[in-house]
């Protein structure tokens, strides 16, 4: 299966329009990335995108389809975002984040 | 009946199985180090019902896989024949969390008894467990209990020696199924291993490494015995990929926490009640946006404080100490018999141990502070909060703490380091960590900025000095992250532990730990160091001086100040004749272009003994005897024989050079490596004579502050 990619990179199956501002935030379906979910909300994971670096690590606390998270904090200096995930809070960089698809609600489709 | 026993503790990172491993060992224990990595192994031995008991604390882990140190160890210890009993560690508050683990554990098919720790606070938050339901979904006992409290463990004790005494370990199937189709797949795969008749590996069921190699777990996929499966394997994970569309990778991890979600729903219920922890409500305030910083900075002062300020008058007692006994064997060993040997008992070898035990409060006062802010679960909150600015220079949140302490001494500091889990991140740190301008630099400053400068001036130059060695560290982690550490960094994944309040007896262990660890290793470098360089300054002895001073000194016996004067005209002829002095010389022409004389380059190599020495080095050297930083008679020396300029470039000199030998010594020790310490002062040194090097000559050039005061 081939997806294509927008110039965000981001695989989020969107056109590219050439001027995105975040475009991928709201994607076709109401799915955003982890990176982009408010502080305070709560969505449950979509997908994790296949490309994602040290994926295993992740799975491994959690950080698999299904799991609902819950965006707690940003940190004051740059990309570290905290999120309770199993009732455990862990922190990760928006990078990584960025790959973790999303559904705000706890809804899956 | 059997009478010893090896039993293994396995567990997530901060569950509280140190706390049991505490409870259960106390005292006796043995903490070490895995061969090659910073993973730290501990051991314990304690007695039940007769029975000896070797208990071994793995480090927390929350998977079997190998993506990081800690569980590479774990899994080898695992796959290692002998183990008698797992005792996996749960805390009760997080059970879904916790259980992944377990889940992994069960594969190994060891008799394992499930601990489901820190029960009362699950209890408190409404959980309720149906332990019996759990024992049968995981073939194994369990007992609940309720942490570091030695009543907490009674219940684990009396269940562990009902195991031990009836072998009541004989455990059931677990009922952990991934699903018919994975199930087909591993059941394809473990019978190709069964057919390879391993022996090695005859202990641990095929259907764990079946798993572990359709996960393509990298130290599985690299043992050599598993190479005849591969084709197998992939063409498992090809099946898979065409049937459910799924990544090989994580598809396990996947239906392991769906398998769990289902025992949890059935053995644990939930009162729905989902109020906001103690634990989050303080992390309102200490990371929050604006609070958090300064209260970082509020906290790491205190830190400080207490390692440096607090430590102090215990270092002046230690020296006086050594001081006094070097005293007392002076008087009560004839200077007649082995003079050779006195001089070397007295200012070699005790002045030595004194230079390696005078750190111990420093360090023992540091690690207690650490073990607090580790323990209630501060620090992972700092990282948090410093890692934005940190990495900007290529480090991380974890390395700010020990650079801060690197203001202090440079010695605990690189201990402090091991609280930074990536092994990049801490090797740059390590190796940046000298340029922080440690205390004992200090005197040197204190000494040449008002003999040079304008009393105006003297602060200013005090902090240009200061954020000279601070911008240099940063440029070189920055520099070194993307030459000779470079690549993608290690995934970044932490956990930030709810706050608890650490028990008085884990702290007291942990600092423990680190000063015997201190004494041990890098204080018998520091010892054979310093009394090599003590070689270097006495010896070899001048016999034949320019005047006779006996004589001199004899005539004007009652003239106490002319005595003295001509006492430190002895010492300084005598320490131009020792090793040091003629290296000195030697080095002369190699230091003029940094504006060195050889009594300059003398002392730089006393430097290395301890930096302050250069201070009383040079006071020798002029013939003032052993003076301090506050001495005006060196002052006058140093301004009649040298320029502001060259005043600005021995400092600077002294703040990039070669560190201390305690300093090397800790980072061979702690890098584990004889030629990164030697690169590190072989680099320094480059470093140090460059920047001087240029700054010596474009002043010389632009002719800034080349005219001789007075």
């Amino acid at each position: 299966m081939k997806e294509r990619k927008c110039s965000w990179n981001c695989h989020c199956g969107g056109e590219s329009t050439g001027n995105e501002t975040p475009h991928h935030r709201v994607g076709s379906d109401g799915e955003m990335t982890l990176a982009d979910l408010p502080i305070g909300v709560s969505a449950t994971i979509v997908k994790v995108l296949p490309e994602m670096r040290g994926k295993k690590k992740f799975a491994d606390v959690g950080l698999v389809a299904g799991t609902e998270l819950l965006m707690e904090a940003h940190a004051p200096f740059g990309g570290l975002l905290r999120v309770k995930v199993l009732e455990t809070s862990m922190a990760l960089h928006r990078d990584d984040a960025a790959h973790i698809v999303m559904k705000p609600e706890g809804v899956l489709k | 009946m059997k009478m010893r026993y090896r039993i293994v503790l396995a567990g997530n990172p901060n569950c509280g199985k140190s706390c049991i491993f505490n409870a259960l060992t106390g005292t006796r224990q043995h903490v070490g180090n895995y061969p090659g990595v910073t993973v730290e192994s501990k051991s314990g031995v304690f007695h039940l019902n007769g029975m000896e008991i070797e208990l071994i604390d793995l480090p927390g882990v929350y998977s079997l896989s190998a993506s990081s140190p800690e569980e590479v160890v774990v899994f080898e210890e695992l796959t290692r024949p002998g183990i008698d009993l797992i005792l996996n560690v749960i805390d009760s508050t997080i059970p879904r969390r916790s259980l992944y683990l377990t889940t992994q554990l069960a594969e190994l098919r060891i008799p394992m008894l499930l601990v489901f720790n820190m029960s009362d606070d699950a209890a408190r938050k409404g959980l309720r467990y149906d332990i019996p339901k759990l024992e049968t979904y995981f073939g194994a006992p369990a007992v609940q209990t309720v942490g570091c409290r030695s009543d907490g463990v009674r219940s684990l004790l009396e269940k562990l020696a009902g195991i031990l005494e009836n072998g009541h370990g004989r455990r059931s199937e677990p009922m952990l199924s991934f699903g018919t189709d994975i199930e087909d797949a591993i059941a394809a795969v473990s019978g190709r291993i069964d057919a390879l008749r391993l022996g090695k590996y005859a202990h641990i069921p095929s259907r764990f490494f079946a798993i572990k190699l359709l996960e393509h777990d990298s130290a599985v996929m690299r043992m050599a015995e598993f190479d005849l499966v591969h084709d197998e394997v992939e063409r498992q994970i090809r099946h898979l990929r065409e049937k459910h569309a799924i990544s090989a990778e994580t598809f396990l991890a996947d239906r392991r926490y769906a398998m769990l979600a289902g025992a949890c729903r059935d053995a644990i219920s939930m009162t729905q009640e989902r109020r906001r922890e103690i634990s989050d409500r303080i992390d309102l305030v200490m990371t929050n946006k604006f609070l958090g910083l300064p209260l970082f900075l509020a906290i790491m002062y205190g830190t400080f404080y207490f390692t440096f300020i607090c430590a102090d008058p215990l270092m002046g007692y230690i020296e006086e100490f050594f001081g006094f006994l070097s005293g007392v064997v002076r008087d009560v060993w004839n200077p007649e018999t082995l003079p050779f040997l006195r001089n070397l008992v007295t200012d070699g070898i005790i002045a030595g141990v004194g230079g390696v035990i005078v750190f111990l409060p420093n360090i023992l006062f540091l690690f207690f502070a650490i073990a607090l802010l580790e323990d209630s679960g501060y620090m992972a909150r700092a990282a948090f909060v410093m890692d934005g600015v940190m990495r900007k220079f290529g480090l991380q949140g974890r390395s700010f703490v020990p650079l801060v302490l690197g203001f202090g001494c440079t010695v605990p500091a690189i201990m402090a380091t091991r609280t930074i889990e990536s092994e990049r991140d801490r090797k740059v740190t390590i190796m940046v960590l000298p340029l922080m301008s440690c205390s004992a630099r200090l005197p040197i400053y204190a000494l040449i900025i008002p003999a040079f400068f304008a009393p105006k001036h003297q602060a200013f130059m005090m902090w240009v000095i200061y954020l000279i060695g601070v911008i240099i560290a940063l440029g070189a982690a920055r520099i070194m992250k993307s030459t000779l550490f470079r690549g993608d960094g290690e995934v970044y994944l932490m956990e930030l532990p709810p706050y608890r309040m650490p028990t008085l007896k884990s702290l007291m262990l942990h600092m423990w730990d680190r000063g015997r660890m201190y004494l041990r290793k890098a204080g018998t470098i520091i010892l054979f160091a310093s009394i090599v360089l003590y070689f270097c300054n006495t010896f070899p002895e001048k016999k034949q001086f320019s005047k006779a001073y006996d004589v001199l000194i004899e005539q004007c016996a009652d003239d106490a100040e002319r005595v003295a004067a001509l006492e430190n005209e002895r010492r300084a002829e005598q320490m131009e004749y020792t090793i040091s002095g003629r290296v000195g010389h030697a080095l002369e022409p190699l230091f003029r272009p940094i504006g060195f004389d050889w009594k300059l380059a003398t002392a730089s190599i006393g430097a290395l003994a301890a930096k302050e020495v250069f201070v009383s080095q040079l006071g020798i050297l002029y013939a003032e005897g052993e003076v301090d930083e506050e001495s005006p008679e060196l002052r006058e020396q140093l301004v009649e024989n040298y320029t502001p300029l060259q005043g600005f470039c021995i400092m600077l000199f002294c703040l990039l050079s070669i560190p201390c030998l305690a300093t090397l010594a800790i980072i061979r020790r702690e890098l584990n490596s004889w030629k990164m310490a030697l690169a590190e002062a072989g680099g320094l040194f480059l470093l140090a004579y460059l920047t001087t090097l240029i700054v010596y000559q474009a002043g010389m050039l632009l002719q800034i502050g080349t005219s001789p005061i007075s």
